[in-house]
């Protein structure tokens, strides 16, 4: 069960370029902030300035409690004005804090092979996952754990150390500066037949054209998969409707979620992709 | 009457509407607040004037396809285009959470013919713990009606009469800045039987992304809220207040108790919070608190000493 979320003011312990335009934000919180599950996310937003006006949504890419407080760890891509001012805070400055929000990721005790699947900075959501306590025991025997991580170069493969060594590491670049010469779903596609669909769990996160490339993939196989979502956010609880994307309800009827509380955690089978250009502004 | 600095009158903040005794002036703007239920992790929905819950109409209404929403210069542009759980589901899924708080409820409904918003009227008027209806004449996002009704003196007499006719639950209606004169539509619905009157809604508005050369909305234009639309808001509560007999709810961009007094010296009767309740989830707490303070501050007894209190004098 998700512990309730609370807002609080952060501080700023760290913040770190790990790759050109991509930074780790170390953030200081209250003891009461609540313990996130993986795939869940925070608000932030910098206190001290009028604009931009709304928080920014941002994975939990770790979490940890020490003495007298906790510490949040978020990968950010400066993708726009507000990354780009986190960006440059400095050590020492706050940060408003409003989370954990929405349903992360469900792993059921049945699955056996664990399979992450990410691009850029989606990788985050996955590496909290990874972090020690985060996963879940499976009913029986040990989980093998597979990751797939790809980005444009190699530089970009940010927080590779995080998962080197906690997991089976497959790596992709479009410029085939490490790993697999091309994007994460076709190196993911050269293994697939080798997993046993009835054990196998694939939990993705990245950009739309890769979380598309893999429901294409996927549609012809029974392997499960969640994927996290991103859209553009208002509120980041559920009140503003702002966060829609468009799901199959059966019988080719349409409906409408919300990234922020119905997810950003989907099964891929429920997306609709019928007509992508319509359901689907992730691009 | 006066008061001394520090002494704490019970009730200082009550405001009566409509026959409806609110702990405060402060309540939360339609859509913005959800079903109430998406706040109450981090404000005292007890606390609250009143909550505004999202627009109703009477079938469900799936809504606009993303993306919905954008930030604009001081203020954010949406088009959610009503999407709602209708108004039977809202009675059995959303009310009850909503019942076990000790503040009023008031419903705002949308529809797309005048018999839409009267058998939406009819059917919350039979559920127990609504406690006023706004009727939405005046959404920007949707093909047919909202603010097609909201735009024309006829037409926004016509919904009126016929929510008031459905009803014993005070009537408000939701006026648009996006006309020409907004105090021809105010009158037309005070004559047609409106207890109260509230604006503003949001100004329509559109924004484009200009590497793709598309619109950064599906629906192309947008609802604009938040700070940037204050300064008309006020000047429309302004226009309004003089125009008419009925209270005054006033909406639009604000932020801080101090924005909220702005709207309440310039006659606005109560406020509504919208956008801020996005930035800051617990804004509406701080509102009232900082109204009270003001109050104290400035010796004020009671929100009808407050009330319209502005003097045109230099
Ligand atoms: C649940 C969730 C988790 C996320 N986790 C992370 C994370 O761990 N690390 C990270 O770097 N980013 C993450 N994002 C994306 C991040 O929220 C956006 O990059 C950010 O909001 C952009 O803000 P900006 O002001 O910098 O850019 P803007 O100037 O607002 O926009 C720049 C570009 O980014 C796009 N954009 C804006 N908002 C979003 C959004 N919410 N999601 C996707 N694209 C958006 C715009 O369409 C535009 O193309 C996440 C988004 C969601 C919804
Ligand atoms: C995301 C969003 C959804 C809204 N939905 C409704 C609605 O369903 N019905 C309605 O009457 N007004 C709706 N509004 C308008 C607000 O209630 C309010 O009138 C407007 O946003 C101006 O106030 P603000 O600047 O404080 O947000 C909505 C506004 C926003 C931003
Ligand atoms: S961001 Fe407001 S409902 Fe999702």
């Amino acid at each position: 069960m998700a512990e309730k979320p609370s807002i609080a003011i952060g501080q700023v312990m760290e913040n770190r370029s790990v790759a050109p335009g991509h930074f780790l934000l170390t953030i200081r919180l209250p003891l009461s902030f609540a313990t996130p599950i993986p795939g869940q996310f925070v608000m932030i937003r910098d206190p001290d300035r009028d604009e931009p006006l709304l928080p920014r949504p941002i994975s939990v890419y770790g979490f940890q409690r020490e003495e007298g407080h906790a510490i949040l760890n978020l990968l950010c891509r400066v993708a726009g004005r507000g990354t780009s001012l986190f960006s440059r805070m400095n050590r020492g400055g706050a940060l408003t804090v409003l989370g954990p929000l929405g349903r992360g990721f469900t792993i059921d005790p049945d699955v056996r092979q664990l399979l992450l699947v990410a691009g850029g900075v989606g990788a985050a959501p996955l590496t909290f996952l990874l972090q020690e306590g985060s996963l879940p025991e499976p009913h029986s025997g040990k989980r093998q754990v597979t990751a797939y991580l790809g980005a444009g170069t190699a530089e970009l493969l940010t927080g590779l150390n995080r998962f080197e060594g906690f997991c089976d590491l497959r790596t992709a670049t479009d410029d085939g500066s490490r790993g697999y010469h091309g994007n994460v779903t076709e190196c993911l596609a050269l293994d697939l037949a080798g997993y046993d669909a009835k054990s196998t769990l694939i939990l993705a996160c990245g950009p739309g054209a890769m979380i598309r490339s893999l429901a294409l993939l996927l549609r012809d196989t029974r392997i499960r998969c969640q994927v996290s979502l991103e859209e553009r956010m208002a509120c980041g609880v559920g009140a503003c409707l702002g966060c829609a994307v468009a799901i199959q309800e059966g019988e080719g009827r349409t409906g409408y979620r919300r990234v922020c509380k119905d997810g950003p955690v989907f099964d891929i089978g429920e997306l609709l992709w019928n007509s992508p250009e319509e359901s689907m502004s992730l691009s | 009457m006066e008061t001394d600095k520090n002494t704490v009158v019970p009730g200082r903040l009550v405001v009566e509407l409509c026959g409806l005794a609110l702990k405060n002036p402060v309540m939360t703007a339609s859509g913005t607040f959800g079903y109430g239920e998406e706040y109450a992790p981090f404000c005292d929905l007890n606390r609250l004037g009143a909550i505004v819950v999202k627009g109703l109409s009477l079938e469900p209404r799936l809504g606009n396809p993303p993306p919905r929403i954008m930030e604009t210069p001081c203020g954010m542009l949406n088009a959610v285009g009503l999407q709602n759980v209708g108004v039977r589901a809202f009675i059995a899924e959303k009310l009850p959470f909503l019942r076990q708080f000790n503040v009023p409820v008031i419903a705002n409904i949308f529809g797309e013919t005048i018999d839409e918003y009267r058998r939406v009227t009819e059917i919350l008027t039979r559920a127990a713990g609504v406690h006023a209806i706004e009727v939405n004449i005046s959404c920007p996002n949707v093909k047919k009606g909202g603010v097609a009704f909201g735009a024309h003196p006829d037409a926004a007499a016509a919904v009126t009469e016929a929510v008031r006719g459905e009803t014993d639950l005070p009537v408000i209606v939701k006026l648009t800045p996006n006309v020409t004169d907004i105090t021809e539509i105010a009158r037309a619905v005070e004559s047609a039987g409106a207890d109260a009157v509230s604006l503003i809604n949001t100004l329509t508005g559109m924004s484009v992304d200009i590497e793709r050369r598309r619109p950064h909305l599906a629906n192309v234009t947008g609802g604009l809220s938040g700070p940037a639309v204050k300064p008309v808001a006020l000047r429309m509560v302004w226009q309004v207040v003089r125009s008419v007999q009925i209270p005054v709810i006033g909406i639009g961009g604000i932020s801080t108790a101090e924005d909220a007094l702005e709207f309440l010296i310039t006659g606005a009767k109560a406020v509504q919070i919208g956008t801020t309740n996005f930035i800051h989830p617990a804004a509406t707490m701080e509102i009232i608190d900082g109204i009270e303070d003001y109050m104290i501050r400035h010796r004020i007894g009671c929100m009808k000493d407050l009330i319209g209190s502005l003097q045109i004098v230099f």
